[in-house]
């Protein structure tokens, strides 16, 4: 494996994937971020319950799914029997940023085998490509990336996960009437906050809030999608007049 | 839904996540996103999750408009956006609004 490429004599042997003190160095990057991530888990994990899931189902979901913000979008559709591929739409929508991630995360890794690709990217959460961009901002090949994504990776799954089947049993024990699901909003409405700073996200997610609530009640839950695509344009269109501004003052 | 529907639905999702979280990881070389669609692919996740939570923090059981100081997950919804911008704890936050919510509720009743 590791030996001479005759063809390519510039390519000199690429530097080890594995390397044990990378993968300590990822952990210990990521263990600051642990206990969010399992608080959070576990209020992913009530919601679930409380949206009427059985404790199978719920357990399901998060082994499966592992994506915390599309998980909690489509609990209300699910309660309101949306239909499937709305649900899906909807949770593909949310998870759009994961492909800029991916874009900027996969270069690093193109020489793995595909199998190992596809796992390493579904694993792969906002706070994992943060902190790995932090480490290896450059692409070219490096000593032990593999192990240092492993590294902040293989934590950052088990805190979700454990996080969230506690929420799960959690949820089970605490009455209805505590009213407990509100939590899922709330973990939204955090995620959301930090996306809306800047007045073109910000007019966009106001013109699809009130599209959301005003289309409330329009069949298979297409309110939703019109409320995404209006709210989208709004902030293109403003970007755009931002844009333009800004190169009349330079010019 | 059904116990079948809710698995193709959670099978449905789990194909969303490997969609976008996997997608460039299989193409494997680097691209270029273009900015117009970067711009999409960064607008589109806040405005879903707007779209979410909006009917639940502004409409009541009957799905009227419930703008008002006495809409109790309206005004956790304030207090906790207002808090989340100080302090970014999203911890905090989540219990925070959970007590604005529960005790305007019980107050309320």
């Amino acid at each position: 494996m590791t030996g001479p490429v005759p063809s390519k004599v510039e390519a000199p042997s690429r530097p080890a994937d594995e390397d044990d003190a990378l993968w300590r160095e990822g952990f210990k990057a990521g263990v600051p971020s642990l206990f969010g991530i399992a608080a959070w888990g576990l209020v992913v994990g009530v919601a679930m319950i409380k949206s009427g899931l059985t404790l199978t189902q719920a357990l399901g979901m998060t082994l499966l799914v592992f994506g915390g913000s599309a998980q909690l979008a489509s609990l209300p559709l699910i309660v309101a029997n949306a239909p499937i591929w709305v649900i899906f739409a909807t949770a593909l929508t949310v998870n759009l940023r994961f492909v800029i991630f991916s874009a900027l995360l996969a270069p690093h890794f193109a020489h793995l085998p595909w199998p190992k690709r596809l796992l390493l990217g579904y694993t792969s959460g906002d706070m994992t490509v943060a902190l790995f961009l932090q480490r290896f901002p450059d692409e070219a090949p490096a000593l032990g990336k593999v192990s240092y994504l492993k590294g902040l990776l293989y934590p950052n799954w088990t805190a979700w996960q454990v996080g969230s089947i506690a929420g799960i049993f959690l949820g089970s024990a605490v009455p209805e009437q505590w009213g407990l699901g509100f939590a899922g909003s709330l973990a939204i409405l955090c995620i959301l906050v930090p996306m809306v700073l800047g007045s073109a996200a910000l007019s966009g997610v106001l013109v699809a809030s009130a599209t959301a609530v005003l289309a409330y009640n329009f069949p298979f839950k297409l309110g939703l999608l019109a409320a995404v695509v209006l709210g989208m344009l709004t902030s293109m269109l403003v970007q755009g007049a931002i844009d333009k501004r800004k190169s009349h003052v330079r010019s | 839904m059904s116990d079948l529907e809710i698995w193709i639905t959670i099978l449905a999702l789990a194909c969303a996540t490997g969609l976008t979280r996997s997608s460039f990881w299989l193409i494997g070389h680097h691209i270029t996103i273009p900015p117009r669609v970067q711009q999409m692919l960064r607008y589109a996740p806040a405005c879903a999750l707007a779209a979410i939570i909006a009917p639940d923090l502004l409409l009541d059981e009957r799905n009227a408009m419930a703008i008002s100081l006495l809409n109790p997950k309206m005004m956790a919804a304030v207090v906790a956006t207002a808090y989340y911008l100080l302090r970014r704890s999203m911890i905090e936050t989540i219990i925070l609004g959970m007590a604005v919510f529960t005790g305007l509720r019980i107050w309320l009743q």
